[in-house]
Formats: C-alpha cells, structure tokens, sequence
C-alpha cells in the first residue's frame, strides 16, 4: 500500500492531546516522538459539574488526570462531615500525581465546580516518565517535598511561585553523607528493652542492627515505630532479641547520592530511614525528617530566635526573615486567615521583643502604658510590609508633674521605637499615625475624649479618616488600658444610628468591581489596561461591612474574619451570608497574598493592583463570585440605614 | 443455487464482515448499562449530498469505550473517488486532488471501516447521512448494509435542550442551531477545526461525551432510557 502515512490509522495522532501536552509544564518538555506516544494512551473523560472524581483514602489512582476544560476544587471532609477546602485547580492542572507516586490511595476529595474534561494518562505510564524523565521528578517532587511533612496540598500555588534558587540547591547540592550523623547501632542478640534503652540515651528515632559476629555487618533496622507497634501495641515480650523485631535487610543509599534522589527514593518506597553506605560500609541512617529540615523556614524557630534576642539591633534581620516563612506557609497551603494570623503574631513578637529592650534602655515608665495598633495592624491582617500604624495610650497622669514626666518619657520613647521599625522594614505611615505624633501619643482620657467626638458629631470627612482607629487593638503593654477604651467607644455608640449611617454610607460608596470583569471580557486583546486594586475594591468593602455591624452591636474583636463569625454567632447575620463573606473575603486575601509574594520575589515592592492577565480562567471566575458577595452585603446596609 | 424466493440471493451473496456484521447485532440488547457499550464517532467527508452521484473522500473515527474517548483507537482515511471531477468540495476539505488520487480506493477503506466499528454503536452528527452514503458504499463493496444501530447527536441534544428548558412535549425551539460548532460553543466545549473528517469525529466525540454523561447524571442509566428520553 503506497499511501501517504497519515492514511495509517496507527499515525493518526490525536493533535488534541499533544497540542495540550506542549502547553503544560513538564510534558511541554518532552520530545515529541514521547508526546504522539504518550498521547495514544490517553483517554478522555468527561465529569458533569458537581461530579465527585476522587474520594479521600478511597478512591485508588489508576490515571493522572489533566484538566483540560473545566475546574476542581480539592476538600477534605471529617467525621462530622464539616469541609475545609484545600484548592482550587484549572486548566492545565494535574490530579492524583501525589498518590501514584507515593502509592497510595487519593489523599484529597477531588470534585468538579464546573463541566470538566480531563484527559487521562495511565499510571504506569506515568510513572515511568516519573523514573525516566529527569524533567518530571524534578517536577513533581519539587511541588510535593513540604507536602511529605505537612497535611497541606496546594499544587495551584505551586505552579503560580517559582521555587527560589537557594531552596534547590540545599536539595540538589547536598549529598546525603554530608548529612549523616555519628552512626547508632545495636547488636542483634541484645533485648529490645536494651535498644529502646539505648535510643533514649542517644535521642535517636531508629537503630542500626548488626551481626553478633561482625560489627561492620548491619543486617536490619528497628525504628521507634516498630517499638511502638511490633512491642508495646502487640504485647511483645521487652526481653525478646531486637532480632525479632527488624526490618532487614536495610535498604541502602550511596553517601554521595544527592540528598533529591534519597527523597525520591523514599516517596516512591514509602520506607522513611535508609541507611548510607560509603566505600562498603554503612556509615549512618539518613531520615526524611533529616532532609525536611534543609528546607525548613519554620515560623517556630523565627519566634524562638526573636524572643532569645538581647539587641534590639538584633532584631532587625530577623523581622527581614519574616516574609521568607510567610512564603513558605503559603507555599504549603495554609489559608489566607492563617497566614495573616502568623504575621501579625511574628510581628508582635518583634515589637514585644523592641519594647521590652527599650524599657530597659529608657527605664521603667513613670505611668503604665500601651502600645495601640491600628488599621490593618489592629485588625491582624497584614500582609507584607505594611505601614506603620501605631498610637500610645498611658494611663492618666496622677498630677502636673507626672503629666510632665510621662509627656518627655514617651516622647523620647516613641521616637526610638519608630526608628527601629522602621529598620526592621515597617515603612513610616504617610498619613502620620504613629505614636511619635503628639496627637496620637495621649492619655487614656484623651483618648476617650477623641472617640467621644467621632461618634457624637461624625464628619463624614473626617470619620474617612478616623475609621482606622475604630480597629485599634493591644499591641505591647498594659492591656487593660486598651479594653477600657474598647468599652468606653462601645458605650458611646449604643444607639448613636447617625454615626452608624455615615459609616455605612462610606461603606457602600466604593463600587463593587463585577464591570471590571465585563470590560475584561469585552477587551480580550490586552489594550485595557485595567487594573484591580484588590484591597480597595476587593477586600475594604468586607472589612468595612464588618466594622460597621461590629461597632453598633458591640463586639470587640478587630479581625474581619472573627467579627463576622461573632456577627454569626450571634445571630445578627445569616450563617450562610457569614460563610459565603468569609470564602470570599479569604480568597481575595490569598490573591493578594500571592500577589505580592511575587512581586517580592521580582524584586518590586508590593502594591495591590492585580493584572487579570495574570488570572486564569477560573480564579476571575471565583474574583467575580466574591464581588457578587459585596452586593449582597451592602444590600443589608442599605436595609439598615436606607439613604431617604 | 440462487433461491429466487430469497430477495437477497438475486445478488452476490454478502461478505463475510456483513455476516458477522450481522451476527453481532441480531440480539442486540438495549437495556445494558451505558458502561458495557462502545461507540465509534465518526464522521464522513462528500463530495455532495446527491446520494447518486457524490462520494465519500474522507472517514474519520475514534472510539469510546467505558464512557470514555479512547485516543489508542482512531481512525483516518481518505479514499480516491471514483469520479475526479468533484473539485469545488474538495477546497472545503482542505484535501488536494493530488493527496486524494494518491489516496486508496473504497473497496480498501470502507473494510477496514467496517472492522473497526465491529461491535460499536455508530454516533454522528446527523448520522442518517453518513449513514446512508456507508451503507450505499457497503452495498456495493460488501454486498449488504451495516446493522450497527446509530446514535444522532443532534436528536440526542434536542432532547437536553427540552430536558432543560421543561418543554417535553412544546414548541420545538429550532431557532437556535444544532451546527456541531455552534453546540460546542454553547456547551463550552474543546474546539476543533472543522470541515475535517477526524477532527469533526473527536468534536462529535466531545459533544456525545457530554450529553451522554449529561444525560447519566439524570439518572438514565441504560441505553434504552437514553433513547426514550431524547428519542435518539
């Protein structure tokens, strides 16, 4: 048959599959020889919305998917059937690659929020592009390496933060043997009781076992696993030999062996201790937990380290590291709420750490103080590098001279206290709300008297202004001075509905941004250079809405999130308004969150303009449903204080 | 002998791959659950819609097996036509006459065809034309008529369409198409480039997939319930 070869039917190459493969990372690194092969195996499926593909420690992968038209979200489900969503996942992601590589059963419910097709490559042949395709492991391993160690999944975010250099290099630098710490063994004839008893005194989690004739001979492992299991859960004899208690033979790895390799060694083995053998012998036990720790930024070592400082100087590299642990939580998957939480709690601990050494330096206040904070401070939701918002509350001075005293002593307090932030890198707050402004550094009856004005005479002018302070919160130092403030601003607004109404109209006067995603759509070719400032468009409308109901029914919290929950438990807003403001408000946070994540990675500094380009399909989609939300909060407004 | 009493001994008897063509589907059952099927989606280029004159120059064809398109299996072919002088219809079909003289002839490809929808249910986009001009083309080549039953996927998404606008027994809405482009723009699915035997198969592949799996989620489960309900 002398026809041209496209007649063959084995040549027909689905140009579907492998248009698709070129697009995304890593097939897109293939050859494409591999591509038309690959794609032959593929099939296509399609899932209706609301389709449930894969159920959490049920459901056994025998495809990767990729998503090609549609959308996912991932969601773990508890024994009460409450639901924590982990991710959403688009076009061009992949679903289930942690479960085959890892072999187990799917670790995520995996349900479709739209009509989705995926295709679907078989596992083996994944995985063998997994052990055969240097692009590939490297891929998949990079994306999952936290996810070993924590319970988080978040692969959408991987794709969106290219890893930093350095990280890699630990992994793709560092041998295993450089790793390796003074070897611990046991010989195989002593009890169980004596190799428990030897790991406590070593502090080790496992054990190398060798022959009784031959110390060099290592011929199994007993881990604190197998005490737990094999001895105390089974009721096993302490005086047993340990023998009877290994795993043997010991599955090895070369000291020079990338400490990369050993970690994809151990995902795909799922066997966590490997011992490392130099020239023949076995010099040591190298542990997954080991390697974890290269990679580690973790918050608890940051606030361990700020609080062991005895300079205040000191302090200024550590607060520098604070965006690099934040990057790491968001690179894990923690929620938005979590992660403005650990920053504002890092934060704390340096300005706690600042003050208390400046105390010390200036000696000990003449009244007791405290260190307010406000706006997005006092809300705790900063993000990176937010200004500095900042006020003194001091006790009321006794008589004229201690009036005097504490006038100079925090005067003289505030100005070091600023400096030091700012070297720390909270920039200085251009509209001036800092304690080292006499106006902002007062009494506490001052201070009640400035509330007082606000809320008996409200000029819409100036409560624009003044709405930061609403959010004031204990930052350092006498708390109670706060809290009688916090009452006292309370009781001043029991039934004060015209301070409310202003507030509330300020509230509804920002625009919900939906036309900004008509335009989008209307002016695909990117000649709209429309930019979403997320922040004021986006995320102020909520914190406002809950200002707003907050202050008139009296709940103290600051926190958007917390007032709307305590507005919900309360009962003075629907629970499903309440669920439906907090996903919203939330995911708007990890937008900005990432944003500026990759902005301080590009070296520019953080703003809150978002460029929809920089969106994909489903993430404008989720945007636009939490604008929605704005709508439905500012029609309560308007039912509370209508305008006529 | 020729049995004059038995119509279809007046002529050749048929080919083997039209006995067992018809073997296969003489206790076709509807009432299995949609997973046990397989369909080939295929889809047929003309000449012309002239059922006398015009010829078939292109089969394109891909299979779904476990309610799922099956990319191992396609199938691509063009056929050398008998008369040469069809060319308007060829710049359609982005084919040359020259790729198209170079192509097999029928008699080569329709077989192969046949083999492999073997035991496949036969769905199109309008799949009585494509049908048709098989089964002339079978006729003739092969002696007899495929008895593959055939799935429309035009009936099947008017059916959707009643199903979910609640008119099942109203007005027709017939202003709005049912062109393969304009239902997978509607659906939003995939896009293929048209006038292209094989890639209007996978389009059609899609569009089934969708309505069929559509369809499921309702609750029709067999391929009995699927025809009564969209009366495919």
């Amino acid at each position: 048959m002398t026809t041209f070869k496209e007649n063959d039917v084995h040549v027909v190459a689905p140009e579907v599959a492998i248009s698709f493969f070129k697009g995304i990372m890593p097939f897109s690194t293939l050859e494409e020889k591999t591509l038309r092969s690959l794609a032959h195996h593929c099939r296509i499926d399609f899932f209706p919305k609301g389709t449930r593909i894969l159920t959490a420690d049920t459901t056994e992968l025998t495809h990767l998917y990729l998503i090609q038209r549609g959308g996912v979200k991932a969601f773990l489900e508890d024994d009460n059937g409450e639901v924590t969503l982990k991710d959403f996942r688009g076009e061009g992601a992949y679903i289930g690659a942690l479960a085959i590589i890892r072999n187990t059963p799917a670790n995520l419910n995996i349900e479709t929020v739209e009509d989705t097709f995926c295709f679907l490559l078989p596992r083996e042949i994944f995985l063998d592009l997994i052990e055969n395709q240097a692009s590939f492991a490297h891929f998949y391993l990079k994306s999952f390496s936290e996810k070993i160690v924590s319970t988080a999944y978040n692969e959408l975010r991987h794709h969106k933060i290219a890893r930093r250099s350095n990280e890699d290099l630990y992994l793709f630098s560092i041998k295993v043997g450089d790793l390796v710490k003074t070897i611990r063994k046991v010989v195989s004839s002593a009890t169980i009781q004596e190799a428990a008893a030897l790991m406590s005194e070593h502090h080790v989690g496992c054990l190398l076992v060798h022959a009784v004739d031959d110390p060099e001979k290592i011929i199994g492992i007993i881990t604190d696993r197998d005490l737990r299991k094999k001895v105390v859960a089974a009721g096993l004899d302490f005086q047993q030999p340990v023998q009877s208690i290994m795993s043997g033979p010991v599955q090895t790895v070369l000291s020079q062996a990338l400490c990369f390799d050993v970690l994809l060694k151990m995902m795909a083995t799922g066997v966590h201790h490997l011992a490392v053998e130099r020239t023949g012998r076995i010099i040591g036990v190298i542990t997954s937990h080991d390697i974890m720790l290269l990679q580690g930024h973790s918050p608890y070592y940051l606030l361990k380290e700020i609080r062991g400082q005895q300079q205040i100087t000191d302090l200024y590299p550590l607060a520098k590291k604070i965006p690099e642990v934040i990057r790491g939580l968001i690179g894990e998957g923690a929620k938005a709420g979590n992660i403005t939480q650990m920053i504002a709690i890092l934060n704390d601990h340096i300005l706690e750490r600042m003050l208390t050494l400046l105390e010390k330096e200036l000696g000990i206040p003449p009244v007791p103080y405290c260190w307010l904070l406000m706006g997005s401070e006092g809300r705790r939701e900063q993000t990176f590098k937010t200004d500095q918002d900042n006020a003194i509350l001091y006790a009321d001075p006794a008589d004229e001279a201690q009036r005097e005293a504490a006038e100079t002593y925090f005067k003289a307090f505030a100005a070091k206290a600023i400096e030091h932030l700012v070297n720390c890198g909270y920039p200085l707050c251009p509209g001036e709300v800092m304690a080292i402004n006499p106006r902002w550094c007062q009494p506490l009856s001052a201070w009640k008297h400035y509330f007082e004005r606000w809320v008996a005479d409200p000029d819409p002018q100036e409560l624009r202004y003044a709405t930061i302070f609403f959010d004031f919160r204990a930052g350092f130092g006498e708390a109670l001075l706060a809290e009688e403030l916090r009452n006292h601003l309370n009781k001043q607004i029991a039934g004060r509905e015209l301070f409310l109404f202003h507030l509330s109209r300020q509230c509804t006067e920002i625009r919900v941004p939906l036309s900004f995603f008509k335009n989008f759509i209307v002016e695909k070719d990117g000649e709209h250079k429309n930019r979403l400032d997320i922040k004021r468009q986006g995320l102020t409308p909520f914190v406002n809405f809950a200002r707003v109901l907050a202050l008139k029914f009296g709940i103290k919290e600051t926190n958007t999130l917390a007032r709307l929950k305590a507005l919900m438990e309360g009962e003075l807003i629907l629970g499903e308004l309440w669920s439906a403001a907090s996903e919203a408000y939330e995911l708007q946070m990890q937008q900005r969150l990432v944003h500026q994540l990759r902005q301080i990675e590009a070296g520019i500094n953080p703003d809150n303009y978002i460029d929809p380009a920089d969106l994909s399909d489903l993430e404008r989609r989720m945007l636009k449903e939490a604008f929605t939300v704005i709508e439905r909060l500012y029609g309560v407004l308007d039912q509370m204080y209508p305008v006529t | 002998m020729v049995n004059l009493l038995k119509p279809s001994s007046w002529f050749a008897s048929p080919d083997p791959l039209i006995i067992q063509n018809r073997e296969i589907f003489s206790r076709f059952d509807q009432s299995r659950p949609l997973t046990e099927y397989t369909f080939v989606v295929c889809d047929t280029e003309l000449t012309g819609f002239d059922l006398k004159h015009d010829e078939i120059i292109s089969i394109g064809a891909v299979l779904i097996r476990d309610l799922q398109i099956d990319l191992g299996a396609t199938f691509h072919r063009y056929i050398k036509p008998k008369n040469t002088q069809h060319t308007p219809a060829t710049l359609i079909h982005r084919i040359t006459p020259q790729q198209l003289a170079e192509s097999p002839p029928l008699e080569e490809v329709l077989p192969a065809f046949v083999e492999f929808a073997g035991s496949s249910l036969v769905v199109g986009h309008c799949v009585s034309l494509d049908m048709a001009f098989l089964n002339r083309a079978a006729r003739k080549v092969l002696g007899g008529t495929l008895s593959n039953p055939g799935i429309d996927t035009i009936r099947m998404a008017r059916g959707y369409r009643r199903v979910l606008s609640g008119h099942f027994h109203g007005e027709e809405d017939w202003s709005r198409s049912y062109a393969l482009e304009a239902l997978a723009k509607e659906y939003h699915l995939p896009t293929f480039k048209s006038h292209d035997a094989f890639e209007d198969a996978m389009q059609t592949a899609y569009l089934f997939l969708f309505l069929l799996k559509k369809f499921r989620k309702g609750g029709l489960l067999t391929l009995k319930e699927i025809y009564q309900a969209g009366r495919i």
